[in-house]
């Protein structure tokens, strides 16, 4: 069974895992450590705070700027 | 068919493609935008990186083998035209952090057990991370190495996951899983460093 230094170090991994993945030795692993539970709960804090952090909303001049690029208008200058 | 008209109809032809391509990118021109500026030094040079990349995606349309996939390729041609942007400029992707010997040691989760900031606290870990403004969160992780930033972007706020993520940088798989977890221990450091230098929390003088 892995230790929880190597269970640590795969759960940010593990929380991307692709659909239908098991990681059965770190899932055995949470099965009997509550620390480790408690540092997974952790993880998926920390990810969600920084996905709230980095969430950027696009300026209206550059979102019109990429709109003319897709569909290659010119910009109201040029027309 | 005469030369006008072949030209007209490849005329005519591309206006579709350019519209196709807009059409099926409208909807990640925000998840882009965002990831450039993750990438960049600052907003205009996320808005340009964007605009290469768009161009480019445009030109390449007829790379995406599989439509599935959009949203990955089009992270791809951003890394790709990222990198090709760095190295224009004659700089290069560095891969080693600033103190890589002892981030993997540290743990967060244990450092707030142990020096327990908040002792009435039944939300300790939580707690610590209501403390940051995202503006301070930000702060800190853009002190990330770049290749250990990237895999976390991808996974935590754009939600590919780890095979994905490796496509899109190019690396093999053990490589994305080694430097998630480096990076994560990273920002962890960055985090707790943050809060000590700006007095959010008060921690036990050493001996």
């Amino acid at each position: 069974m892995i230790d929880c230094r190597q269970a640590v170090s795969r759960m940010w991994a593990y929380l991307s895992r692709d659909p239908g993945a098991s990681d059965a030795d770190l899932e055995q692993h949470l099965g009997t450590c509550l620390r480790c539970c408690g540092e997974l709960e952790f993880t998926r804090e920390l990810r969600s705070r920084l996905a709230g952090a980095e969430v950027q909303t696009m300026p209206f001049e550059a979102r019109a700027r990429m709109q003319r690029i897709l569909h290659q208008v010119p910009p109201p200058e040029m027309r | 068919m005469n030369a006008t008209s072949t030209a007209d109809h490849a005329t005519a032809t591309r206006h579709h493609e350019r519209d196709d391509f807009g059409e099926l990118v409208e909807p990640h021109l925000d998840a882009l935008y965002g990831y450039c500026v993750s990438l960049s030094d600052n907003r205009h040079d996320a808005e340009d990186l964007l605009q290469e990349a768009l161009i480019r995606g445009m030109s390449g349309l007829s790379t995406l083998r599989e439509p599935g996939k959009l949203r990955s390729w089009l992270f791809t041609i951003v890394t790709n035209t990222w990198r090709d942007r760095l190295r224009a400029r004659g700089r290069r992707v560095s891969t080693t952090s600033l103190d890589a010997s002892s981030e993997d040691d540290f743990s967060l989760f244990e450092t707030l057990a142990v020096d327990d900031p908040f002792p009435y606290s039944d939300e300790l870990h939580l707690d610590f991370l209501r403390l940051f403004r995202s503006a301070d969160v930000r702060s800190v992780f853009r002190e990330l190495t770049p290749v250990h930033r990237m895999p976390l972007i991808l996974t935590a706020v754009h939600g590919f996951s780890c095979k994905e993520a490796a496509s899109i940088l190019d690396v093999p798989l053990g490589t994305i899983l080694s430097r998630l977890h480096r990076g994560r221990k990273q920002l962890e450091r960055g985090l707790w460093d943050f809060a000590v230098r700006n007095r959010l929390v008060e921690v036990p003088e050493d001996d």
